[in-house]
């Protein structure tokens, strides 16, 4: 009855092992060549270098960073691989490519600690090569902490990105108002436009980073413009989220702010569509993004004249801007020796003033080497005197011991705006993130 | 074919003469013919032992350290699980875990069952139908996400609807609000996967050959009988599939309540899920993250065999 | 009994009316796909294209290179159809000895891929990164189809034994006795039997690796392999991301699948109806 035909039991055998085998054995011969790691030309012989390069997109359209290495092969003849990666996970992709050992020679990294993509982090898993005195020196004073890990400089930054608040105002003409002095000011405006109908800032409520950066930009002038180095303090335990005139500041501003009305309705579930919508279509006259979204939405809307602007600050209070290198370039411990020093002397051309300047104008950012000098772009006019006069602190996040700080206080805020929680319960959570590890 | 060579179990057990005499659901006696070979497993087993046991417990094992997903981590023990149980907002996103879960299990059954028996035969353009109600299925939850975002928005066509029929007490911000914001969700995952819920039951509906049905209403069953006792005990191996799977899905669902709230407003609408992948991910806990995650399988896990258990075919 | 009568108008009817409910989201996704590039911003997302274009879709269609659309396409197609060949197989060659095992290693293996299906697989990602780079199947498409198969096989072994198990041992009896040999009778009667889960599990397993995204982003992204989904997220802005075409690439990615649904429902879902006599 059972008669084991083995002619069957074979081709059925044989049905199984070939496909696997087959995959198995082209796709270790296809791979050869394209296992990375910046063996791309390799420096073999080292007539022409050349390196791998990523960084996270914006648009489809082409980066800037693409813009940047397509000038640099130009000049030198180097050639550079370009590898982009979505801007969403951009951090978790690179922790995994950096770990499998198969990441490109030169990354783009976020300075400090804050995101996944931080240097810091980075550097201390020995996943990062230490640069050299050219790129020390592109590093602001003041930020080193940001970069740079027993006395080893792991990152050099590529320009600074102000943050304020974006400022529409062509919409505000059409508003009739004008941006305000002081905060007193700011909530008559708010009162103002909300009858109108309009409101003063697009908030995009579902969205916490958005209102960690809100938090932050009101801090400025707060908490920083007092004592510029609280989070040095705050590390040495000598003062707390909770027990921080200035951040308890920063948290009824908001309160007053959202009870004045000036965030669009129901800001509490907005999204980022909100902001570029609101923006464009003048309905709110501000947001809270940085520096460099200014021109990614005058990019992507003609007709539309967007300023940066400094937070008011409380009446009678100095102004402050918040301004730091967000991005900066890092390389690849496990790369070759020939594709490192490819990619150092890549970041030495960067640090010339002239080449880091053209790089910025096309971000719509502001030179790292500062601003004396410098064009500065057409949306950064209010705030030129703050840059010039060094009247700026670096983003407070970027100096925190862990992202569930910036996380604890954006959520509690983020409650707050919907009704929930209190200022002194968000202080707290804030304060517990920081001690909890 | 009579009714005897049944693709029903029911009319196999009260027919003693069918050649049923000996139980054949008895585990220990030697089957009749061999039904393929124990090495038929093999690749299946091998590839699941490596790309799911090896390489997650390599995970898991963090689990018992401090790692943060980078660089150095020590050894901590139990630590994580501990973690776990002191903290207040986790008992609050288990809250939200279930509650999505059982509600998502009911409806998407209930809804898919209903379809799929409706669209089962007979109607002119079923096919077509079936296409139009499997779209939200294949939606991108990228596009998920703009989309619902936007109806459920202050100024979206959901308050625009309530505003025209006089109903503007009605209106609401609905994904901000902490009690409407996970009925919100829960609306959107059932939208999403009913149309598959309804596509497994129409695979477990077409085994039911027509003569069955025919002969049954031949015999005088009405509807409801013709349902109970012949499509009801066919689609017994659907309902255990898909309620499995829902019940799964819904324990450990992830990208719509990131894309609606990202588990706001303030955490009220986290779920397990939420969690744990941003505390391996985003905020660099790897370790306790990888704790989270092991407390949640084992929670789905229990859920799970519970469900194996009460809906294991016992003819 | 089966005639069409005037209560089956009326069920059809109200399932028309629920389709229709079920696909109003699908209105603004047509409607943002149909924007121009200016109305992105300044117009709401309710209202509808004030000059509705094509071009979204022409200019998508058309961009080259590493980002281009047709080539993810095709990439897509490739590897969700090398998946769910594989999965098919293998699935229902393992869940078949499974579900007719009396044996108490066949129970364990079951409880095996049941519990595959609910492993926390994000925790292993990067040992599987590390794994798959050290065979040689990172930046590929096969070595894509193999990790696809190996991370939904507990699924579609799942979905295979559930329908097996409701399947009567007669036809296999009666095709052993008649003399075939076990591949014979799995070839020539399990598997026709099997066709609405084998359809059922090719929708389902082709789904997921048509949609996925996180995991072709880690192991195809940058690379010249990249499937639709990852190409779609370069279209994503920080601030800003270009709806139009993203929608209009959503709906590209739509049609393949629901085609391939169409047909798995047709040819195995309904199609075998009255076939093993």
């Amino acid at each position: 009855m059972t008669k084991q035909s083995p002619g069957r039991l074979r081709r059925l055998g044989v049905l199984v092992a070939v496909p696997v085998l087959g995959a198995l054995t082209l796709s270790a011969c296809s791979t050869a060549g394209n296992d990375s790691g910046g063996n791309s030309g390799g420096g073999s012989g080292g007539e022409t270098k050349s390196f791998s390069f990523v960084f996270p997109t914006a648009t489809n359209s082409e980066s800037p960073y693409e813009t940047l290495a397509k000038k640099y092969t130009q000049e030198t003849g180097v050639k550079i691989e370009v590898r982009k990666l979505p801007n969403d996970s951009y951090g978790t992709t690179l922790r995994t490519q950096l770990q499998g050992g198969n990441a490109p020679d030169l990354i783009v990294v976020a300075p400090g600690r804050g995101q996944e993509h931080a240097v810091l982090p980075l550097a201390e898993a020995n996943l990062l090569e230490p640069l050299d005195d050219g790129s020390t020196a592109v590093v602001p004073k003041g930020s080193e902490g940001l970069f740079t890990l027993d006395d080893k400089t792991y990152a050099q930054p590529t320009d600074l990105v102000p943050v304020g608040m974006v400022w529409n105002t062509g919409a505000a003409d059409k508003a009739g108002a004008t941006f305000p002095a002081d905060a007193t000011g700011m909530l008559d405006l708010c009162r103002k436009l909300a009858g109108d109908g309009k409101s003063f800032i697009a908030l995009a409520g579902s969205v916490p980073p958005n209102l960690g950066l809100m938090a932050m930009s009101i801090s400025a002038t707060r908490v920083y413009e007092q004592t510029p180095d609280w989070n040095k303090q705050r590390a040495d335990g000598k003062v707390t989220f909770a027990q921080s005139q200035g951040w308890q500041d920063v948290l009824k501003t908001i309160d007053d702010m959202n009870k004045a009305g000036c965030f669009q309705k129901g800001a509490a579930g907005g999204g980022f569509d909100a902001i570029t919508q609101g923006i464009v279509r003048g309905t709110s006259l501000g947001a809270f993004v940085p520096g460099g979204a200014a021109q990614e939405i005058m990019n992507n809307a003609k007709g539309v004249t967007l300023q940066i602007q400094a937070f008011p600050a409380a009446a009678g209070a100095k102004p402050y801007l918040l301004a730091s290198p967000n991005y900066a370039m890092s390389i690849n411990a496990k790369a070759d020796a020939g594709q490192k020093a490819a990619a150092q002397e890549f970041l030495n051309w960067l640090a010339k003033p002239e080449n880091a300047a053209q790089f910025t104008k096309i971000e719509g950012q502001v030179p790292i080497a500062g601003v004396e000098g410098a064009e500065l772009a057409p949306q950064y006019e209010p705030v030129k005197s703050l840059l010039t006069s060094g009247d700026y602190a670096p983003l407070p996040n970027l100096e925190w011991p862990n992202p569930a700080v910036y996380d604890a206080l954006a959520k509690g805020i983020q409650g707050m705006v919907a009704g929930r929680g209190d200022a002194q319960s968000v202080l707290a959570a804030t304060d517990k993130a920081w001690d909890g590890k | 074919m009579t009714t005897q060579i049944g693709t029903d179990p029911v009319v196999r057990e009260g027919s003693p003469a069918a050649g049923g005499g000996h139980p054949a659901r008895s585990r220990r006696r030697r089957p009749l013919i061999s039904y393929g070979y124990w090495w038929w497993a093999l690749p299946a087993v091998l590839m699941v032992l490596l790309v799911h046991y090896a390489a997650t417990s390599g995970g898991a094992f963090y689990a018992f350290t401090d790692w943060t997903g980078l660089g150095s981590f020590h050894f901590v023990g139990l630590d994580n699980f501990r973690r776990i149980f002191d903290d207040p907002t986790l008992l609050g996103s288990l809250k939200n875990t279930l509650l999505i879960a059982f509600g998502f299990l009911i409806l998407t059954n209930v809804l898919g069952l209903l379809l799929a028996l409706a669209l089962n035969r007979t109607l002119k353009t079923r096919y077509l139908l079936r296409v139009l109600l499997f779209m939200p299925v294949v939606l991108s939850p990228l596009a998920v996400s703009y989309i619902w975002k936007f109806i459920f928005d202050y100024n979206g066509p959901i308050n625009q609807l309530l505003g025209w029929v006089g109903l503007e007490a009605w209106q609401r911000p609905w994904l901000a609000e902490p009690g409407l914001a996970l009925w919100a969700i829960l609306t959107v995952m059932v939208w999403q996967t009913t149309g598959l819920v309804m596509v497994i039951y129409l695979a477990g509906l077409a085994t039911v050959p027509p003569e069955i049905e025919e002969a049954g209403a031949l015999d005088g069953a009405g509807t409801w009988g013709r349902f109970w006792h012949i499509t009801a005990p066919s689609i017994r191996p659907s309902i255990a599939i898909a309620g499995a799977l829902m019940l799964i899905q819904g324990l450990r669902v992830f990208d719509q309540v990131m894309a609606l709230t990202n588990g706001g407003p303030g955490g009220a609408t986290e779920t397990l899920a939420t969690q744990v992948y941003k505390e391996t991910f985003a905020l660099s806990n790897f370790g306790f993250g990888a704790a989270l995650a092991l407390t949640l399988t084992a929670i789905i896990l229990i859920f799970s065999v519970l469900q194996q258990m009460a809906t294991r075919d016992r003819s | 009994m089966f005639r069409y009568t005037k209560a089956t108008l009326l069920r059809e009817a109200v399932v028309w009316l629920a389709a229709l409910v079920s696909l109003l989201p699908f209105y603004f996704l047509v409607s943002t796909a149909l924007k121009p590039d200016d109305e992105l911003l300044s117009t709401t997302s309710s209202a509808p294209p004030h000059a509705p274009t094509l071009a979204n879709f022409t200019d998508v269609l058309a961009t080259t290179g590493q980002n281009s659309i047709l080539l993810a396409l095709i990439n897509s197609a490739l590897i969700t159809l090398g998946s769910i060949v594989g999965l098919v197989l293998f699935g229902s060659l393992a869940a078949y000895v499974l579900a007719r095992s009396t044996r108490r290693w066949g129970t364990v293996t079951f409880y095996l891929f049941l519990v595959a299906i609910i492993l926390p697989t994000q925790l292993g990602l990067i040992p599987l990164y590390i794994g798959a780079r050290k065979l040689g199947l990172v930046g590929t498409p096969y070595g894509m189809i193999v990790l696809y198969i190996g991370t939904l096989m507990p699924l579609a072994v799942f979905l295979y034994a559930g329908f097996f198990r409701g399947l009567p041992r007669d036809y296999e009896e009666a095709a052993a006795i008649d003399g075939a040999s076990p591949g014979r009778v799995f070839a020539r009667v399990v598997l026709p039997l099997m066709a609405p889960a084998t359809g059922t599990v090719a929708i389902l397993t082709g789904l997921i690796v048509w949609n996925d995204f996180f995991t072709a982003l880690i192991f195809l992204g940058g690379s010249d392999y990249q499937t639709l989904p990852v190409s779609m997220y370069y279209y994503v802005g920080s601030l800003v991301s270009a709806w139009n075409k993203i929608f209009a690439i959503v709906i590209l990615s739509m049609i393949p699948i629901l085609a391939f649904y169409l047909f798995a429902q047709k040819k195995f879902i309904q199609g075998f109806a009255g076939g093993i006599k």
